[in-house]
């Protein structure tokens, strides 16, 4: 069975984490420890939790994310979890998974927006 | 995609996942997807089905140790549809009429995940005792 990585990476102040499609249990753990300890070396404003390549989006994934998002809380930060498919979010919605209290965002462009990094040419314009 | 074992679900429709350790739960979902997107399911449906598969695939690794995912292609009149049992020796499910209202949920959230296979299934039945443990067939026809 394919091992497959997981990455997380920094915009300006923000975290970009990229859940990878099919993991093991034990990879998503160590993708949320993982997470948590750059927080604490980076002291992002935001983590931006990219869920595009999950196809199988079980009670145990959500649960992970929920939890991913409301620890980025107490550290301080703003999680944003980007690119649910279409087919995901159907059935996350039908299952009933507790995402209310989660932003959400269309993409990591218009998440990283709300968490106010935008394009230099913006920025300029106010010089 | 496809790995051999379900191109041609039609000709090949039957197989047997067994599950004894996490990384079953990805073989019985990737197993469960190659057939049902051979058999046609729109991707909505093979969502919904692979979801229910790792809910049950994982109760089983969690709950029972170890056991086994059966998927075979079934048929009536005018349609065509998978079944897949899990089945395990484990201690048993005390009360599956709370399991099935969600209401019964162990630390791990068992209730909820079962509840929620109901909801993305068009059957769910479950046999479970604390002598032959449990066994769970869900079944989801074409539309």
């Amino acid at each position: 069975m394919a091992t497959e990585s997981t990455s997380i990476i920094r915009i300006f102040d923000v975290l970009v984490v990229t859940f990878p499609s099919n993991p093991l249990d034990k990879v998503v753990d160590e993708l949320q420890e993982e997470l948590l300890q750059s927080m604490d070396d980076v002291q992002p404003r935001g983590v931006v939790i990219d869920i595009a390549n999950v196809t199988t989006l079980d009670s145990f994934f959500a649960r992970v994310i929920a939890e991913t998002a409301d620890m980025v809380g107490l550290m301080g930060g703003e999680a944003i979890v980007v690119g649910m498919r279409p087919s995901v979010a159907i059935t996350a919605s039908e299952l009933g998974y507790e995402f209310e209290d989660i932003e959400t965002a269309r993409n990591t462009d218009h998440a990283l927006s709300l968490l106010g990094v935008h394009a230099a040419h913006e920025e300029r314009s106010d010089e | 995609m496809s790995d051999g074992s379900a191109s041609g679900a039609m000709a090949n429709d039957e197989g047997t996942v067994r599950i004894a350790g996490e990384d079953d739960i990805l073989r019985a979902r990737q197993a469960t997807r190659d057939v049902v997107s051979d058999m046609g399911f729109d991707l909505t449906d093979v969502t919904r089905i692979v979801t229910a598969v790792s809910e049950l695939a994982r109760n089983v690794h969690l709950y029972a140790g170890e056991g086994e995912m059966r998927w075979r292609t079934i048929r009536d009149a005018d349609r065509t549809g998978i079944e897949l049992t899990f089945d395990d020796d484990g201690p048993g499910i005390p009360d599956v009429d709370a399991v099935l209202r969600g209401e019964y949920s162990t630390s791990d959230g068992m209730g909820r995940g079962v509840k929620g296979t109901k909801k993305l299934m068009d059957d769910i039945d479950i046999a479970t005792s604390e002598d032959d443990g449990t066994t769970v067939t869900i079944r989801k026809w074409q539309r």
